[in-house]
């Protein structure tokens, strides 16, 4: 399954009258593997969240593929068929095991239950979990439940994958595997990929940086000893955010 | 199917909020039942007291707690023997809960020679003469193991076994007969009588003899095979509305309890279904989610309150001292009224939460922390 386009065009959005994200402009390639990076409160779970459907505008426009996303009034098919979302918190429901957390976005889109078990194991294979499939989350470590997370993101078989801050409470060497997963996702399915993220590490399996600063996007270097991403600096450009182009535009 | 089978899961896995829901319910469905057995179960006692022929009817005071405690002029007879399109008219006395070792059996005071108990068939010996014997029904015979020439004590009173009969009504063959003078002094009701049976002359049809009746004896109940006497006596319509109340009241309380619950496991929730919305439920697979649980409670807080109902009519009955005219019956119809009415109570108590949950802003509750 080949990757989205995703075509972002003067997408603002407030929240209690506050501007989150200012005029935000990007394009990102079919098949592409980038990172988000910016200081906590910049506005990344709000753009992902904008991109994956589970939020609206406030003005702009998001195209994914010829799906405007930004007008979706009934988002849901949009949730289960294109988009694969993993949270900053993993979000796995506890009572399930982590089989069943895989097979989650399967029983809404109606999939066979023969089917759907297969798949969830594939999956679970695939995040080298299979030996954990009856596991609850709760006897999982933070590592493994990030990577069932993101087993359950590839159920819907998804052309866009989000990821929030996937590593957030993970040590380095988790956290490297974790890249290492979704950089083997993307070589597998094609899928293009958007990852929010503070860590460093992750530059080296991306092949671009969009950065993020009080709500504005730019593009940067990928030369990870360029800035630091968290830095409370104002963008390149500085002054008014309406000046820049749009990030690879 | 799956959702079914998923919801069992998450139900097994919280049992113990699944028990307390299912407690509420439970609790609204046993009053019903309770109610239900009990109510039903004294208007069937009732109607049945005096199971006559089909042209027969039995006439009772129409303000008496119930039936027993009816108290009837015995110049009535005369006068009902003298009314158009009645053939024959006999007093009876009923003396509840009299006869030795058989609390429920219920002995009758009768003319030996009138029509009731013409009928009678004799198994063994024949009809009591005088006041020193007793003729004994079927049932009651083969319970208390009696022969004819035994002894049956009635109100303190040793009377010798005469004959034993059948009649095919079961509140007949499980009693006793006895002399009419003799059961009116045992009942302190001398003068008077508890019923007086009649039979209509075969000119004459029910709904004509009812009516009748009623006209030129407004202060009697009116009862017998097929006529519609809902409930007999104060007791009787005062218990069924006392049972209409409470069936309400708990029923109000069960479907709170279910919505409460349903609601607080909801909002505790949140996030699940939240998520269940990032990853493409829709909202009525959502709210169908959250209505499958609360139905599925219901049905096993019905499951539960029947047992405590049916247990609960037992003790309530007891409690009373009412067992010789109630006998509390569960008819499969109850079963299937208490599943019904859980499965309303998971509707109606799990409509609104459901709601709330297809509603939830994935973005808003996921981005919480
Ligand atoms: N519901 C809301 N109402 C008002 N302001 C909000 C709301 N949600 C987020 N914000 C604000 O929007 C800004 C961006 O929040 P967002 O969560 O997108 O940042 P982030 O880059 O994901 O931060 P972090 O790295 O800490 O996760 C923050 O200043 C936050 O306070
Ligand atoms: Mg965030």
């Amino acid at each position: 399954m080949p990757g989205s386009k995703v075509e972002v065009e003067k997408l603002t959005r407030a929240l209690d009258g506050k501007v989150v994200l200012r005029d935000v402009s990007f394009l990102i390639e079919p098949g592409e593997l980038v990172a988000l990076t910016g200081p906590s409160g910049s506005g990344k779970t709000t753009l992902l969240q904008l991109l994956g459907g589970l939020d609206r505008p406030t003005s702009g426009r998001i195209m994914v593929d010829d799906i405007a996303v930004h007008a979706l009034r009934h988002p849901t098919r949009y949730r289960r068929e294109v988009v694969g979302f993993v949270f900053q918190l993993h979000h796995l429901l506890p009572a399930l095991s982590a089989q069943e957390n895989v097979e989650l976005p399967m029983v809404a889109a109606h999939v066979p239950r023969r089917e759907r078990h297969e798949r969830a194991r594939e999956l679970l294979d695939e995040v080298g979990l299979l030996s954990r499939a009856a596991s609850l989350p709760s006897s999982l470590s933070g590592g493994e439940r990030q990577r069932i997370a993101i087993a359950r993101a590839l159920a819907g078989q998804p052309r866009l994958i989000l990821a929030d801050e996937p590593t957030g409470s993970l040590d380095a060497l988790a956290t490297e595997r974790i890249w290492e997963l979704l950089a083997s996702v993307r070589q597998r399915h094609g899928s293009t990929i958007l990852i929010a993220s503070h860590d460093r590490g992750l530059l080296q399996h991306v092949e671009r940086n969009l950065a993020i600063r009080e709500g504005v996007v730019f593009e940067q270097g990928l030369d990870a000893n360029q800035s630091d991403p968290d830095a409370e600096t104002p963008p390149p450009s500085g002054g008014d955010p309406h000046d820049h182009a749009p990030a690879n535009a | 199917m799956t959702t079914l089978l998923q919801t069992l899961e998450a139900l097994e896995r919280r049992p113990m909020r699944t028990f307390l829901t299912a407690l509420g319910t439970a609790l609204g469905i046993a009053t019903i039942v309770a109610l239900l057995a009990v109510s039903g179960g004294a208007q069937a006692s009732a109607s049945k007291f005096l199971n006559l022929g089909s042209s027969d009817l039995g006439l009772f005071q129409r303000d008496a707690a119930d039936p027993t405690t009816s108290v009837l002029p015995l110049a009535l007879v005369g006068e009902l023997r003298h009314t158009r399109g009645i053939q024959a008219a006999t007093p009876l006395v009923l003396l509840v809960g009299a006869v030795h070792r058989a609390p429920g059996a219920i002995a009758f005071g009768a003319y030996p020679d009138s029509f009731v108990t013409d009928r009678y068939v004799f198994l063994a010996g024949r009809m009591f003469t005088g006041d020193r014997q007793v003729a004994v029904g079927s049932g009651l015979a083969a319970q208390l193991h009696l022969q004819v020439g035994d002894t049956l004590t009635i109100a303190h009173h040793r009377l010798s076994v005469s004959g034993i009969y059948h009649m095919g009504v079961p509140e007949q063959d499980d009693g006793a007969v006895i002399a009419f003078g003799l059961a009116q002094k045992l009942a302190g009701k001398v003068g008077e009588a508890t019923t007086v049976a009649v039979s209509l002359a075969p000119t004459v049809s029910r709904t004509q003899g009812i009516r009748t009746i009623s006209r030129r004896f407004p202060g009697l109940l009116i009862l017998g095979d097929g006529v519609n006497a809902p409930r007999t006596g104060v007791s009787g319509v005062l218990l069924s509305r006392l049972a209409l109340v409470l069936a309400v009241i708990a029923l109000v309380i069960g479907g709170v309890g279910v919505m409460n619950t349903m609601l607080m496991s909801v909002l505790e929730r949140r996030t699940e279904f939240a998520l269940l919305a990032a990853v493409g439920w829709s909202g009525p697979q959502i709210a169908m989610r959250v209505m499958a649980e609360g139905i599925l409670t219901s049905i096993i807080g019905a499951g539960l309150g029947l047992l405590l109902g049916v247990v609960g009519a037992q003790l309530l009955v007891g409690l009373l001292g009412a067992s010789e005219y109630v006998a509390p019956n569960v008819t499969a119809w109850d079963l299937g009224q208490a599943l019904l009415v859980g499965v309303l109570l998971g509707v109606l108590g799990g409509m609104y939460p459901a709601w709330r949950a297809a509603r939830l802003s994935p973005a808003k509750v996921l981005a919480e922390r």
